[in-house]
């Protein structure tokens, strides 16, 4: 139906949500289901002497008891086929939560007892808990057979690094760290499994790829794949955790090897130790201009820790590196990347996928420099940001529709209208008048150590002294889809029903439904192409044997990819609709957008990516010199999505993400300690409630058409994450005068920086070196 | 490391209206009022989704009161009237707090919508007018990972608005599919 495209339509899965009626996969257990249990490590490093199951075995109501032994081929990964689905004897287990072996009970408190009786005996090893320790060439061995705990070394170089720091101007020194970041997804990973009467494994789960998950599975239990089915029940939220397999191969185990239906539900600790985070990264970094605002070189050094097992380390670390120089044009280019098996909890995909840490970093850099080339960081920003044509540090230019300057300009104008950003005191309405005052006090009170940008600040209510008001701005760039020439493909039936018009048309896709709207969005480009109502067009999408291979729910991929395959699809079944007589149709396509390259050894030469969303963040927070307390007033965000397909739903993207996003730069501290995780409860590791977020959150849609998308549509799910966490630390540092260079910015790390701060300006040199946390040093001078 | 778990302490009968229904049942003195609704009545629209009471996704309305049934023993509902989330809707017709979550966008995994329902109920019953402060207040108790909270907040003030004009609830079989008007 014509118009459909961009329409809020109400979600028709919200009929079952909201009167309890749908089903998440803990709600599917039903009587006589055998419980699963695992026995988790529960140590970082050790090596299993012996597993004694018989006290176990007799606890009543324990079935069975699996370990390694019972495992066809013990080893699995999105990537790397590193991880053993249970460890053996002899073996060792790598990290807190690798599982040891898998007790079967007629019900869960004789699983959960069962398990408390498995005997193991380790043989504790010394841990590689610190990643650049853990690069060290007497450093305990994560994997032995690698030989090294460096899972990957990507070096991309661009220009004469050289040259580029000798025609800068000034060059400026920075260090930055960010901490593992719980998903956090409120369903915690659970699901059931059984053989049934055609003698197929079908496991019913949550998950991000119906056909991935299917292809680890088969090959674990060295089955053809069509003998496995796997289904999606409701996901309670993802955010990339359910990429790599958690529960859905040990449910599939114990049902094929005990043929007897089996439940297994995690507890929210059991979901937090054991499967994996977003990646901690330390990141140094030096970057050079010129007075006149010309970024000149970015030099960056990058160490992911990647924990006990591969993941996706190697893809989001790749992701880091070519992000370290953020969304600008830089000549000058020598970045290294770094991902180190430790053995602590395993790294992984997580919302942003390596683009928010480096990007923190990079646009701190370039706020810094404005401030020390005694230009506006706007201004900045504008002269180096990616136009159409500008080349990567890959060395390519970038794929077509550049938008990167438009979303910047539009978030300067809505800061302008929102936040008063960049216009100076005087021109501010009377009743600022106050605060600015207050700002201008600040000044002398705690110290300004770079210009602050002239601003509006406050809204016209007067704080109080011990509360600074600070305005930020920041932008970001993130990949939709796979990159770095890894298989990009997705496939999609449409079928059409009917007489005379198309009565009934059925869209099989395998595409999951994490909660973000994908089956919404793609019905309506369904819907559109084919001219028919919503309402005709029924989705088939969470069954590996009923809906073909749309590629995973990730990446920020599946409007563009799913929904592409859908429209070309639902093109062509037209064409045949149009040619035949016949009551029913069928046309099944994969679409397989340009093709991206590996990143050639040495410089990373490639081309990285086929599509790009750009975004720009600007922020209001007051920070409390008292408590280190921040609270977040106001946030812009602007994004182009190319077209959104459905406005209701992309606004819900980007508001969400900014409350993970929030979470990231502020509250949410994981905490590990030789290899030990200490915040294994929601009531340790915080995460925002609807007091934390701003009451005012302005989403700005802007729709430049990308020429791949279907009507234009590119992704939107990471990108809020990317520029939030440096834009809420330029505006912590336009209120205080200091910065935080560790993610997340606990109001003690704030405490100390302004303490420190303030030190520092009592005693002022022409050369500024500011030691603002334990982990960073900041330099400034005029190289010539 | 004994077998304790064998040892079952004596079972206790607990009377129990939810949803308008009377129930009795046998249950363990240990087992949660969440595990209760969940696993003994089948009534799974209340949701488990952290285990030490931060999430709110337990929420139900225990005598009129919002509580997290995971902080309460079946026990300790001996003799009350439950409400869960399958019991909001009156026949074919969505309450207005359901109504709001569906026309606002309230949700999207969805997991978190049944407490963030109970709780909203619970927060009109008192306070059928809240401020916006006052919404984000009540729901402190209730976390979501999708939503970022600001179309839950436009949900509950909808909801206040359906309620304060004593406006229709909409039927259950409509809306579907069709777009919102506005």
């Amino acid at each position: 139906m014509r118009g459909t495209i961009g329409a809020s339509l109400p979600r028709p899965d919200a009929f079952g949500k909201v009167t309890g009626e749908t089903r998440y996969p803990a709600d599917l257990v039903r009587p006589g289901m055998l419980h699963l249990k695992v026995v988790f490590a529960g140590r970082p490093h050790a090596r299993i002497l012996g597993i004694d199951t018989a006290a176990a075995l007799r606890q009543p109501g324990v079935v069975a008891v699996l370990t390694a032994a019972d495992v066809p081929y013990n080893a699995h990964g999105l990537i790397e086929d590193d991880q053993p689905v249970l460890c053996a004897v002899g073996e060792k287990v790598r990290f807190a939560g690798d599982k040891v072996a898998l007790v079967a009970a007629e019900s869960r408190e004789a699983a959960a007892a069962g398990a408390s009786l498995v005997v193991v005996t380790y043989e504790d090893l010394p841990a590689a808990t610190d990643p650049r320790a853990a690069l060290a060439a007497d450093a305990p061995l994560v994997h032995d057979r690698h030989g090294s705990n460096q899972l990957l070394h990507l070096p991309i170089r661009k220009g004469t690094i050289e040259r580029g720091f000798a025609e800068a101007d000034i060059v400026l020194d920075g260090t930055f760290s960010t901490s593992w970041q719980e998903h956090a997804f409120l369903q915690p990973e659970a699901g059931i499994a059984e053989v049934d009467e055609q003698g197929r494994l079908v496991v019913e789960t949550a998950g991000q790829w119906l056909h991935e998950d299917r292809r680890q599975i088969a090959k674990i239990l060295g089955l053809p794949e069509e003998r496995v089915i796997v289904r999606y029940a409701a996901i309670g939220g993802a955010f990339g955790g359910r990429e790599d397999l958690s529960i859905q191969h040990l449910l599939a185990l114990a049902a094929w090897t005990l043929r007897r239906p089996v439940a297994l539900i995690w507890s929210r600790e059991e979901s937090i130790v054991a499967h994996h985070k977003r990646h901690p990264m330390e990141i140094r970094c030096r970057w050079g201009a010129t007075y006149d605002g010309r970024i000149t070189a970015v030099e960056a050094e990058v160490i992911a820790d990647g924990g006990a097992y591969a993941s996706t380390s190697a893809e989001v670390v790749k992701v880091a590196t070519l992000f370290a120089s953020g969304c600008y044009e830089v000549p000058h280019i020598a970045a290294d990347g770094y991902a180190v098996y430790t053995n602590n909890v395993p790294s992984g995909a997580f919302r942003g996928f390596g683009a928010p840490q480096a990007q923190f970093a990079a646009e701190v850099m370039v706020t810094r420099l404005a401030h020390t080339i005694g230009m506006d960081p706007v201004e900045l920003r504008r002269r180096n940001i990616y136009r159409e044509g500008s080349l990567e540090p890959t060395q390519q230019p970038l794929p077509p529709g550049v938008s990167a300057l438009p979303v910047l300009e539009r978030c300067v104008e809505e800061a302008q209208v929102h936040l008063g950003y960049g216009l100076a005191p005087q021109s501010l309405p009377a009743t600022t008048s106050l605060v600015a005052e207050s700002v201008e006090a600040d000044q002398t009170a705690t110290g300004s150590l770079t210009p602050r940008s002239a601003r509006g600040a406050g809204n016209g209510r007067h704080s109080p002294s011990h509360l600074r008001r600070g305005v930020g701005i920041a932008c970001g760039i993130k990949n939709v889809g796979y990159s770095f020439g890894y298989p990009e493909q997705s496939t999609a039936t449409v079928e059409l029903h009917g007489g005379g018009d198309i009565e009934r048309a059925v869209v099989r896709v395998g595409a999951a439904d994490v909660g973000q709207g994908s089956h919404l969005a793609l019905r309506q480009i369904a819907a559109e192409t084919l001219g028919v109502a919503p309402g005709t067009v029924e989705m088939v999408c969470d069954d590996s044997a009923e809906a073909p291979d749309a590629g995973s729910a990730s990446a920020s991929r599946m409007t563009l990819m799913g929904g592409r395959a859908v429209r070309d699809a639902a093109i062509e079944a037209l064409a045949k609709w149009r040619d035949t007589d016949d009551l029913h149709v069928e046309a099944t396509v994969q679409y397989r957008p340009p093709a991206t390259t590996p990143l050639a050894a040495g410089t990373g030469a490639s081309q990285p990516n086929y599509c790009y969303g750009y975004a720009a963040q600007a922020v209001e927070v007051e920070v409390s010199l008292l408590t280190g307390q921040v609270q977040v007033l106001r946030i812009i965000s602007v994004h182009d999505v190319g077209r959104a397909i459905n406005h209701q739903q992309v606004e819900g993207q980007i508001e969400g993400c900014l409350a993970q996003a929030l979470g990231y730069a502020l509250l949410e501290h994981f905490q590990v300690r030789d290899g030990r995780v200490l915040t294994p409860y929601l009531s340790t590791y915080l995460l925002p409630t609807a007091l934390d977020m701003p009451t005012e959150i302005v989403p700005v849609i802007l729709e430049l058409s990308d020429p791949n998308g279907p009507y234009g549509a590119r992704g939107v799910a990471e990108m809020p994450l990317v520029p939030l966490t440096p834009a809420i630390a330029a505006a912590i540092h336009d209120a205080t005068g200091v910065w935080l260079t560790q993610q997340p910015m606990t109001p003690e790390r704030i405490l100390t920086a302004l303490n420190v701060g303030t030190a520092l300006e009592k005693g002022s040199s022409n050369e500024i070196t500011t030691t603002i946390d334990t982990k960073s040093t900041v330099t400034a001078h005029a190289s010539k | 490391m004994g077998d304790a778990t064998t040892i079952a302490p004596p079972k206790l009968v607990i009377q129990v209206t939810v949803n308008g229904t009377p129930h009795r049942n046998e249950v363990e003195p240990r087992l949660l009022l969440v595990h209760y609704l969940r696993d003994q009545l089948g009534l799974t629209g209340t949701h488990v989704g952290c285990d030490t009471s931060q999430c709110g996704a337990c929420v139900v309305a225990l005598n009129g009161k919002a509580v997290k049934s995971c902080t309460i023993l079946a026990v300790q509902a001996d003799g009350a009237e439950v409400q869960t989330i399958e019991g909001l809707a009156e026949g074919e017709n969505f309450h207005p707090v359901q109504q709001g979550f569906w026309e606002m966008h309230g949700l999207q995994c969805g997991f978190c919508t049944p407490g963030m329902i109970m709780s909203t109920v619970a927060l009109l019953k008192r306070n059928p007018n809240p401020t916006e402060d006052e919404i984000r207040h009540a729901l402190e108790g209730n976390l979501c990972r999708c939503t970022g909270y600001q179309n839950i907040v436009k949900a509950v003030q909808y909801a206040a608005g359906q309620i304060t004009t004593g406006s229709q609830a909409v039927n259950q079989s409509g809306n579907v599919g069709t777009p919102r008007g506005e």
